[in-house]
């Protein structure tokens, strides 16, 4: 697909095609008006000039009279220049001609009689390269049973096409004037109007990683722009929001990985300071490999959810069905909810479309933060039921303490732990609730986290089908 | 047993040399695809370690000059990326089994290991050790004679770790091996099960069985205190 014309170009050629459209319409119907009035105007002249013709037509009495009829044609035409007067006889014997410019050969065939020569249409005809215009009229004698005379009677239009040709070159010249006129000054016009999109554009330019903090101000563009300058702030600060975060999350791993590792270090140059037993030594590997087991799990769901971030996340769908997904959680947690004695319940069932690795993750983090967080004895609950028809909630509730509703937003994010004190002690590095995120957004669901009086409850939405992109 | 182990990075070669040399293999070295195609295809290996990410000619190739040449050895591929098209691609040319770095060496011996039992030892319907056995027909444990009850899960557990006694077995080998749990879970729980498995095993028996080895795993053995 080509780029489409610019707005400007866009505007100013249908601008420009709307004038031309009108001046060529107004001049037409112009020139249609000023045509029609010398045409009326014509007529007038020869209608004046018709009525002495007919009375001296009329005069002829006797055939002696029509002989005579010439001479007093000329008197009455005396003075009368410019003006081509023809008469014949019905059969079209020439009797009288005060021309020098002949009719057309046929001229006496388009006689009309007298009553609708106000209807009837011009005769036009060029001759030595002057046009003229005409009428004829069938003008009766007086002489009994004759047949009427046919009077030509016809003027020089010359002056009117002159003038006629003289106002279309007026008119074309001041077309052309009005259309380069009208193109600079729309081309200005919209360059003006499109001004606040260009500030738009040198707002955006000015952006960068670290100046996302600009915004468009809503208010001083114009109304049709509103909705562009709200979306764009809008994009604006979900990548500002994104950029914190993802400042953040380096933060985080540098302290995450910092106190691990000057551990280390301190441990091993304790160690080599001054010699030791081979069992002294093999302490400090122990204790090495144990936290090295810790950062190598820690890059793990680092990747993780880094791929998650990447949209790279893509789950590998199948039929799963939750409950054996769950009962086999259960299994496995079994051991360790005994030991703090915590009784794992589940109600409920439901199929739907899934990752079942990424599922059983998902599940299997938020059973083991229920069991962490349960009390001795509790309980932990997982429910599943279908919700609104297209959606499976898996809740899973504990017994314990409830989480503060500041931290229930949080709570998600990566490395947060809702008691920092707990650093170190803790089986994960606060990452698994985030993993149950990803999971969840891969899947096209969502989880949240409720706040109860008598502990907490994580609620994992899922789409039943599968969700497309 | 004869391993060749594929690895440019010279301090990862070394301590995989060293480690599996300790562990009773004989373990030659290459650190680039030419020297690797070229000492796998003269000499008679049993099993190939390959690193993916080799300078020049890379692990992919070195995998397929192999296959084309005929050597159906098992082969482990290690990759520093945890991609699924990565995985795909490695089993669809002809590798055997994966690792994603960083991996702890345990897993690597217990991975190398079942490699090379594949199809040799037909599973027996008894197991075991010093006076523990397990009857696999009849799901029965008896220590010296002694009947032990067991929960299925307890006794999958129990059946792993004779089946591979003398291994040091990782918690993410046991958990994925038992429960199926296939991605990095609580350890807590591999913990805690051991716990109460030697409870029943061990507890009251002069000769403990089952022995931590800390930070790599769980292992059952005759005790050289016996």
């Amino acid at each position: 697909m080509s780029r489409p014309l610019s707005i400007s170009l866009r505007l100013n050629l249908l601008f420009l095609i709307i004038l031309a459209l009108v001046l060529v319409g107004g001049g037409a119907m112009l020139f249609v008006v000023i045509e029609r009035h010398f045409q009326e105007q014509d007529r007038m002249e020869i209608a004046g000039k018709l009525v002495l013709l007919r009375r001296a037509v009329a005069n002829v009495r006797t055939p002696d009279d029509l002989a005579m009829l010439p001479k007093h044609l000329d008197d009455a035409l005396v003075g009368h220049h410019g003006l081509h007067v023809v008469v014949a006889s019905a059969q079209g014997k020439l009797l009288y001609a005060a021309s020098d410019r002949a009719f057309p050969a046929d001229w006496f065939s388009a006689a009309v009689p007298s009553t609708a020569i106000a209807e009837a249409p011009f005769l036009s005809w060029e001759r030595d390269g002057m046009t003229l215009r005409g009428l004829v009229e069938a003008v009766p004698t007086s002489i009994e049973r004759a047949e009427p005379l046919r009077v030509g009677i016809a003027l020089d239009i010359e002056h009117h096409l002159m003038f006629m040709q003289a106002l279309l070159r007026a008119l074309l010249g001041a077309f052309v004037v009005c259309l380069i006129a009208a193109g600079l000054l729309t081309w200005f016009a919209t360059r003006r109007a499109l001004a606040p999109v260009r500030d738009m554009a040198s707002v955006a330019k000015g952006i960068s990683a670290s100046r996302l903090n600009q915004r468009i101000a809503a208010e001083a563009v114009p109304s049709e722009l509103i909705d562009l300058a709200q979306s764009f702030n809008g994009m604006l600060d979900r990548l500002e929001e994104s950029f914190r975060r993802l400042a953040d999350f380096s933060a985080d791993i540098a302290h995450e990985l910092r106190t691990p590792i000057s551990n280390l270090m301190t441990q091993a140059q304790v160690a080599l300071s001054k010699s030791r037993s081979s069992d002294d030594y093999r302490e400090v590997l122990y204790s090495g490999l144990e936290e090295y087991d810790r950062l190598a799990r820690m890059i793990n769901d680092m990747l993780f959810l880094a791929k998650a971030d990447n949209k790279q996340l893509v789950p590998r769908y199948e039929d799963v069905e939750l409950s054996a997904e769950v009962d086999a959680l259960f299994e496995f947690y079994e051991p360790l909810a005994e030991d703090k004695n915590i009784r794992l319940m589940r109600e409920g069932h439901a199929r739907i479309e899934g990752d079942p690795l990424m599922l059983r993750r998902a599940i299997a983090n938020l059973l083991s933060n229920a069991v962490r967080h349960s009390t001795m004895g509790g309980i932990v609950l997982l429910e599943i039921r279908v919700h609104a028809r297209n959606a499976v909630q898996i809740s899973v509730a504990n017994v314990g303490e409830s989480i503060p509703d500041e931290m229930r937003s949080r709570i998600f994010d990566r490395f947060y732990r809702v008691d920092p004190s707990r650093h170190r002690e803790g089986e994960g590095a606060g990452l698994g609730l985030a993993i149950v995120r990803s999971i969840a957004e891969a899947h096209g669901g969502q989880v949240e986290a409720l706040s109860q009086s008598d502990g907490a409850r994580f609620v994992l939405t899922l789409p039943i089908g599968r969700v497309p992109g | 047993m004869k391993l060749l182990v594929v690895e440019d990075e010279p301090k990862t070669g070394a301590y995989l040399k060293q480690g599996l040399t300790e562990a009773g293999f004989i373990t030659d070295l290459a650190s680039d695809g030419v020297d690797g195609i070229h000492l796998a295809l003269a000499e008679d290996y049993d099993l190939l370690v390959l690193d993916i990410m080799l300078p020049g000619i890379d692990g992919w190739q070195v995998l397929q000059a192999i296959r084309r040449s005929g050597k159906d050895l098992p082969v482990l591929i290690l990759t520093a990326r945890d991609d699924v098209d990565d995985r795909v691609k490695g089993l669809d040319a002809g590798a055997d089994d994966y690792l994603v770095k960083p991996f702890a060496f345990s897993e690597l011996l217990a991975r190398i290991r079942t490699l090379l039992r594949r199809g040799k030892t037909r599973e027996s319907e008894w197991v075991s050790v010093a006076d523990l056995e397990l009857d696999l027909l009849r799901r029965r444990v008896t220590r010296g004679g002694r009947r032990i009850d067991l929960t299925a899960k307890e006794f999958a557990l129990l059946e792993l770790l004779l089946r591979r006694q003398g291994e040091v077995l990782p918690r993410s080998l046991i958990a994925s091996q038992v429960w199926d749990m296939n991605f990095d879970s609580d350890t807590n729980v591999i913990e805690v099960a051991i716990r109460r498995l030697r409870a029943k095993v061990d507890d009251g028996f002069d000769v403990k069985l089952i022995r931590t080895v800390r930070g790599m795993g769980y292992v059952i053995e005759r005790t050289e205190a016996e």
